[in-house]
């Protein structure tokens, strides 16, 4: 059983998944093979790895929502990014594995009271997960962008490690050579061998609530062609539309108790580095991260494909745009901080999509200046001839004293800050002040709503989330198929 | 740990009536200071009644009275000294709060690049030029610390001038000059200026400005703590051209700061009033515009600047000078303030 | 191929305007081609802010007309005001990722 785009079968199912991303497929595999009649709704359309080139126009366009042009207003505006397809973020992303930090799991027990959240427990999960995307570091030879990474940093001695990916490799394979174990490949079809059903390019457009439960679930098709309304009834839903679609519904629904109101990123700034040789591989991520500094700041690598490039040069492109015929001896690099500020997502009725803000602190700001330049000196510490930052006015760097007028012409309101990670927005934990959830994802206020993806994460990890996304939907989905045996 | 270099014949130290200058000629000259040595000193002092003080110490001190920003200066400084074996120069002379802007560039930048030209040209065998923190900023976060290599961010004219100095350093290693750098963030001990002075009264009468919670921090280093430093620097035979952070094993609160130094007051028999002065975090912004401000229309002033930089957080790591030098900070924080506070009674001082 | 837009919205005027400012060597067909790209994008974007894009959009269409689009250009491109500066950012941003993905050999003036 795959999935279908046009609904035939009975419009009813025993649990309800909203979403089917790293919550969302992980969340209908569980309880699919604990026996349950288990649908998901996916919004976006089911594409294969592979169809389409990674980190393209036409990726952005059929597998990201709004064809990646998605922005918290802010000053500085903050862009993200959401994967809107099946398997969502998941299929999109960098493929970097991070396991939940223990100093962030507890954090989050100790102040958002969570219950049985124990690290031990959690990164058994994770060693599970790791088994089933094959998480594994890279066999063969590393791309150039990568080693740059690597090079910089161990000529000044900062800490840095390779970070793993969820890929599998032919013997001996290259970066290159990676096979994205994404949710499509892997807890998908899981759940579909359990008997799990899946309806795409469907959106919920409603969860109708009666008396403190949802009972039905309203759904419009987003293909074109395929017009008719549908209604799903249910007994239990989860809602696993990401950190900027799962408060949205709620709020919908009129569940909307500190729903919303802590949205949490990584912000990041990045720059682009031209050396004397090649170093540019357009459809590969560097896999190196440098955690001296962590959990303030971190820096990585990024694709850089042309058209990346090209954008990263926007900002100065009177000054910096003479290197876009150059892209190959170019590539991207980033400098992400975990955040003091917040945001809001915040459904506005009769509008399709909800407002979504951010703020940005002064030590944010500041933190950002502090990661790029930091960024900005491994890069000539690597080799690089120039350094052009990515925000306006940014100076062209290419020996430790630009550093200094670097420093002084940054300003974050002048920077193209963006963020890949989004969590926050439904927190779980039994302190009611600050979570929407209880411990387990069951959303406070409704008897039958849970929550199951990264909107759980009291605040972002300061480290790729999709492991403690995919820990805690496991951990969760677990504790609900427990709950309901025997 | 690589064996040291021995003392050498002469050791050239300018600023020598600065707080710094005066501590490291006080060890050099003593009979009984871990860092005493053999050899001649020879001294640059910007006053001349300095100069009468110096000469009076020992007839191993030789003291030439100049104004470093002057390139006949440091002619005048390293004259004859070509012929001896080993010449080491320790220079700490420098201004931090000038009468005005253009004094930072002069003394800061240009005298250092002066002192760099003529210790080439004698032939010197080592220097150690004394850095600041000032051209690395502040921490964006309270919990940031900066390690051994950082990018620049200079903090206003101070950091650029000790920014461009730090520049000429990295010209002069280019040219072969065995030059290395010691950063000491803020310093404190006997022999400390009047606004250290002024820091012990707030604190006392219970006003010293605690901004924001007073949860920066903030590095410090004892001038004892700082003369090992830069010692360890002359003498471990590294290469050229490297920077070492010396301060105190950690940094400091604000509050933590506060708290220590009025214990130590109260040790020393003083009566401390609690500390009352708590502002938001917002004023040393306001006191850091000012200063930007004044400092743009070339006046300086220097009680904006100290405000300013109160609710900044200027934190750094040791671990390198720990490793290549074999440095290892001896005196607490609340040794350290004592042993001011004794000396500012000794001296007469009233806190 | 793509369709070249034939600059009926207020935002395709000002696009192509801003692109041939950008990227004077740019023939017209690929430019027109981009601004279609962009005037697409747009209009996926979520709610509020494709609200706002239209909203600076208008303005900023009616002020050419009145003052000439070179100056308006030159003002919004170095006015720091917020959410008006994000607006030339945006058309940029959208149109060199797009030029240089589609075109790679492309030079910095646009020239192919």
């Amino acid at each position: 059983m795959t999935a279908t785009n046009e609904w035939t079968a009975t419009n009813e199912c025993e649990v309800l998944i909203i979403g089917s991303g790293a919550g969302g497929a992980t969340t209908a595999a569980i309880l699919a093979e604990a026996g349950h009649d288990v649908l998901i709704i996916e919004e976006g359309p089911w594409v294969d790895q592979g169809e389409v080139v990674p980190f393209s126009l036409e990726q952005m366009d059929r597998q990201y929502r709004s064809g990646g042009v998605t922005v918290a207003l802010g000053i500085p505006s903050i862009a993200y990014t959401e994967g809107r397809c099946a398997g969502g973020g998941t299929e999109v992303n960098s493929g970097l594995y991070r396991r939940p930090p223990e100093q962030a799991i507890a954090r989050w027990q100790r102040d958002y009271a969570i219950d049985d959240f124990d690290a031990g427990d959690l990164l058994s999960i994770c060693e599970e997960v790791e088994e089933q995307l094959t998480v594994q570091t890279v066999p063969g030879e590393h791309t150039r962008a990568s080693e740059i990474l690597r090079d910089g940093a161990a000529a000044l001695g900062w800490q840095h490690d390779e970070s793993p990916r969820w890929m599998s490799y032919p013997e001996g394979g290259r970066a290159v050579d990676g096979q994205r174990q994404s949710m499509t490949r892997t807890y998908l079809p899981r759940a579909f061998a359990a008997g799990a059903r899946m309806l795409t390019e469907h959106r919920l457009d409603r969860l109708v609530m009666s008396g403190g439960a949802a009972t039905s679930a309203q759904l419009s098709a987003t293909a074109t062609g395929v017009d008719q309304p549908t209604t799903i009834t249910f007994k239990s839903v989860f809602v696993c539309g990401g950190a900027i679609q799962t408060p949205a519904i709620l709020q919908r629904a009129g569940l909307r108790h500190r729903v919303g109101r802590t949205l949490a990123v990584h912000p990041t700034v990045k720059l682009a580095a031209r050396f004397d040789e090649n170093v540019n591989t357009p459809d590969d991520v560097p896999v190196f991260q440098v955690k001296e500094f962590a959990p303030g700041i971190s820096f990585g690598g990024s694709a850089s494909h042309p058209g990346l490039v090209a954008l990263s040069l926007t900002d100065n492109w009177r000054e910096f745009g003479a290197a876009v015929t150059a892209w190959p001896e170019l590539a991207i690099y980033y400098a992400a901080i975990t955040s003091q500020g917040r945001g809001w997502v915040q459904a506005i009725p009769g509008v399709r999509d909800p407002i979504v803000t951010y703020r940005l602190t002064k030590r944010d700001r500041a933190l950002l200046g502090q990661g790029l330049a930091r960024l900005a000196l491994l890069m000539l510490e690597a080799g690089a001839d120039e350094v052009y930052p990515s925000f306006k006015h940014a100076p062209l760097v290419r020996n430790r004293a630009d550093l200094a007028k670097m420093t002084a012409a940054f300003a974050a309101t002048r920077a193209s800050v963006m963020t890949v990670h989004l969590c926050s927005t439904a927190p779980m934990g039994e302190n009611h002040k600050r979570t929407a959830t209880n411990s387990f994802g069951k959303v406070h206020g409704a008897s039958n709503v849970w929550v199951n993806d990264a909107a759980l994460l009291p605040d972002a990890p300061g480290v790729n989330p999709q492991a403690s996304v995919m820990a805690i939907a496991i951990r969760n989905a677990r504790r609900f198929a427990d709950e309901r045996a025997g | 740990m690589t064996q040291q270099l021995a003392t050498p014949d002469v050791t050239v130290i300018t600023g020598a009536g600065g707080w710094l200058g005066t501590g490291l000629v006080a060890a050099f000259l003593s009979d009984d200071h871990e860092y005493q040595r053999a050899g001649r000193l020879r001294l640059l002092v910007r006053d001349p009644a300095d100069a009468v003080t110096l000469n009076a110490a020992s007839d191993r001190v030789e003291v030439v009275v100049g104004d470093i920003s002057r390139a006949d200066t440091a002619l005048d400084l390293f004259r004859g000294l070509h012929d001896v074996d080993s010449v080491d120069v320790i220079h700490t002379a420098g201004i931090i709060h000038p009468n005005k802007m253009a004094d930072f560039d002069a003394v800061n930048h240009q005298g250092t690049e002066h002192i760099l030209r003529a210790a080439e040209n004698a032939g010197i065998r080592r220097m150690v030029h004394v850095s600041s923190n000032s051209p690395f900023g502040t921490n964006a976060d309270v919990t940031d610390t900066f390690g051994h290599d950082e990018p620049f961010h200079p903090y206003f004219g101070y950091g650029r001038s000790k920014m461009d100095a730090e520049l000429r350093v990295h010209d002069a290693v280019d040219r072969g000059l065995n030059v290395v750098m010691v950063r000491p963030p803020w310093f404190y001990g006997p022999h400390q200026p009047a606004r250290q002075t002024t820091f012990f009264t707030l604190v006392r009468t219970g006003r010293f400005p605690v901004l924001g919670g007073g949860n920066q921090r903030r590095s410090m280093v004892f001038i004892d703590n700082l003369i090992e430093g830069i010692v360890r620097a002359e003498l471990t035979p590294t290469a050229p051209g490297l920077g070492w952070w010396i301060a105190d094993e950690r940094a400091y609160t604000v509050s933590e700061i506060v708290e220590t130094v009025g214990c130590a007051l109260t040790a020393e028999g003083y009566d401390v009033k609690a500390n009352r002065l708590k502002l938001p975090n917002v004023v040393g912004d306001i006191a850091e515009r000012v200063d930007a401000f004044f400092q743009r229309i070339d006046k300086y002033n220097q009680q904006f600047h100290v405000l300013g930089e109160m609710n900044k957080t200027i934190a750094v790591d040791i671990s390198a000078a720990q490793r290549d030098l074999g440095y290892s900070p001896d005196v607490s924080l609340s040794d350290g303030m004592r042993r001011s506070i004794q000396w500012c009674r000794e001296q007469g001082i009233e806190l | 191929m793509r369709a070249p837009s034939t600059l009926s919205t207020p935002m395709a005027r000002f696009a192509d305007a801003l692109l041939s400012v950008d990227l004077p060597a740019l023939p017209v067909a690929p430019r027109r081609q981009t601004v279609s790209f962009i005037d697409e994008r747009v209009q996926t974007m979520p709610s509020v802010p494709r609200f706002g894009v239209k909203a600076i959009g208008v303005g900023v269409d009616v002020l050419s007309r009145l003052f000439g689009v070179d100056r308006v250009i030159s003002l919004v491109t170095k006015l720091p005001i917020p959410l008006l500066a994000e607006y030339p950012r945006l058309i940029r941003s959208l149109a060199f990722a797009y030029i240089w993905e589609t075109w790679p050999a492309t030079q910095t003036d646009g020239a192919q």
